[in-house]
């Protein structure tokens, strides 16, 4: 990472680019978010087409309970990687199963599972902030670009290049499994094993978007690109690249813009609202551009 | 000649007794055979469980010719497609053809094969002026259309359709008969769930084929001329409960 930030303070020094990111801080958030940007936007797409955004926000939500898990087993304020990651995967994989063996409607038993997680969550905070003060959290409940280190952008590197890489060996697989699952079986696809690889992947890419977006935010992230690319997109590829395309745009953006304009914000937060105001844009285009088609 | 199927002592139970119980049969290659019978009668148990998709007691096997594996082709009733789902028409024949993820298939060197290929398929349904639609502006015949297409791909010996009228204009039952008689010609073996009396009797009167009667048990099986006589339709198509009364 030095040569980058060397190449980066030079280019600021000589007038390149602009003087804020002449600081480490600002050069590894934004390689974090052309990281998280294009994953998160494609794996947002199979998120909308198996309808699991209320899943994925879930799996997001959950993570206040993991994050305070964490800390309470002695873990670092800053990255409570651990508990965060036994509970959201306990989490995610529990309600997955039981899915599959209850007659209580998906979101009906998303809603209890959440519900739990976050009384569970609000429960342990108390002894958090008897333990640490509590405005630490807000880093990695809605995202601090000061709090992306060096050493996340590697994490994010490799738990990112191989959830691509899942990602990428899986789709149409999942596609398929998530059209008709029936078709996928007698094709020899394993659907239960890919419903639960999708599950890790979630869990995962929220675990890795803590830092920059915040474990509250996540998954809108995986949601609001795709809902756009959705009503902007007709084919299956223009789909995928557009909410990608979107996710790290609004990661930019809403990386560079508090700095810049100088908001107090949290970046996740500033990331969201572009998002949103992407999609609200995109559902005024549909509105008043091809009303009747 | 395809495959043939022996079905021997099938049972299906979901908990809450029998639903199919002790089947003893065997279709035979090369033929049209369509499964009838009244609702709840255990049409779909018996196809589903060929397939592998339900579990089943007995024993289910298909004799492929000449001592290779050969491939079933499945047209399900239905699939899920949203409206607003950016995958077209052909994206979703794609799919089924390539495991090079979709939104990369483009820079893909053999994707203009596997294009035309999923466009010939298309064309034998009647549905290649259409491969750029969204698969959600399909109507529910078009749709069904398709499906048989993606069945359609991989040239399978044994080709199992549920209820593959359902929804379908004249235009697309015409398609439909045509192709199925076309594929028994070439020897495949055709197993195909129907309810339409009218229907059935005109595909088995040009494609070689028989008629099934499952309900509960197989209750009857034999040419159409046979089983779907006036005098027998009523008592075949009670359910089973009413005809233990």
């Amino acid at each position: 990472m030095q040569w980058l930030y060397s190449f980066a303070e030079q280019a600021s020094s000589a007038g390149w680019l602009h003087p804020s990111l002449a600081y480490a801080f600002m050069v590894n958030a934004l390689v974090a978010a052309c990281l998280l940007g294009p994953l998160l936007g494609g794996l947002g797409t199979m998120v909308v087409a198996k309808r699991l955004a209320f899943f994925s926000e879930a799996v997001g939500h959950a993570a206040i309970t993991g994050i305070a898990l964490g800390i309470l087993l002695g873990e670092s304020p800053d990255s409570p990687f651990i508990g965060l990651f036994s509970f959201c995967l306990i989490f995610a994989l529990l309600l997955h199963y039981v899915r599959n063996r209850t007659q209580v409607p998906y979101d009906t038993l998303v809603g209890v599972f959440l519900a739990i997680a976050l009384a569970l969550g609000g429960a342990l905070l108390m002894y958090v902030a008897k333990k640490i003060n509590i405005h630490l959290l807000e880093n990695v409940l809605f995202g601090s670009i000061l709090a992306v280190a060096a050493s996340d952008i590697i994490i994010l590197l490799v738990v990112g290049s191989v959830l691509c890489v899942l990602f990428m060996l899986c789709y149409n697989r999942m596609l398929l499994a998530a059209i008709s699952p029936d078709i996928a079986k007698v094709r020899g696809i394993a659907v239960v094993l890919l419903d639960y690889s999708f599950v890790l992947m979630v869990t995962l890419v929220t675990i890795i978007s803590v830092k920059v977006i915040g474990a509250i935010l996540v998954g809108a992230l995986l949601l609001i690109p795709a809902a756009t690319a959705r009503l902007l997109c007709r084919t299956n590829a223009g789909f995928v690249i557009c909410s990608a395309v979107i996710a790290t745009i609004s990661c930019l953006l809403g990386t560079l813009l508090p700095m810049r304009l100088d908001l107090a914000i949290p970046s996740g937060a500033a990331i969201i609202l572009l998002a949103g105001g992407f999609f609200l844009m995109a559902n005024a285009y549909q509105i008043l551009c091809k009303r009747g088609n | 000649m395809s495959g043939a199927i022996h079905l021997q002592h099938v049972g299906v139970d979901y908990g809450q007794g029998w639903v199919l119980e002790a089947i003893n049969h065997s279709f035979e290659p090369g033929q049209c055979h369509i499964i009838m019978g009244p609702n709840g009668g255990g049409k779909t148990s018996l196809f589903r469980s060929v397939l592998g998709l339900t579990p089943f007691v007995g024993d289910i096997s298909v004799q492929w010719p000449s001592g290779r594996v050969g491939r079933l082709g499945y047209v399900p009733q239905k699939a899920i497609f949203e409206q607003s789902l950016p995958l077209t028409v052909l994206d979703f024949v794609l799919l089924n053809l390539t495991k090079v993820p979709l939104f990369l298939a483009p820079l893909w060197p053999g994707f203009k094969q596997q294009r035309a290929q999923a466009l010939a398929s298309l064309t034998r349904v009647g549905m290649a002026q259409r491969a750029h639609l969204r698969m959600g502006q399909l109507s529910g015949g078009e749709q069904q259309r398709v499906l048989f297409a993606q069945a359609l791909l991989h040239h399978p010996d044994v080709l199992i359709l549920d209820e593959p009228t359902t929804g379908m204009d004249e235009a697309g039952v015409q398609y439909l008969e045509n192709l199925m008689h076309e594929l028994v010609a070439q020897g495949k073996t055709i197993l195909a769930v129907h309810h339409d009396i009218a229907a059935v009797r005109r595909i088995l009167a040009r494609t070689p084929g028989k008629v099934h009667i499952v309900n509960h048990h197989l209750v009857d099986s034999g040419p159409v001329e046979d089983v779907l006589t006036s005098a027998k339709i009523e008592t075949l198509f009670q359910h089973f409960s009413a005809r233990r009364a």
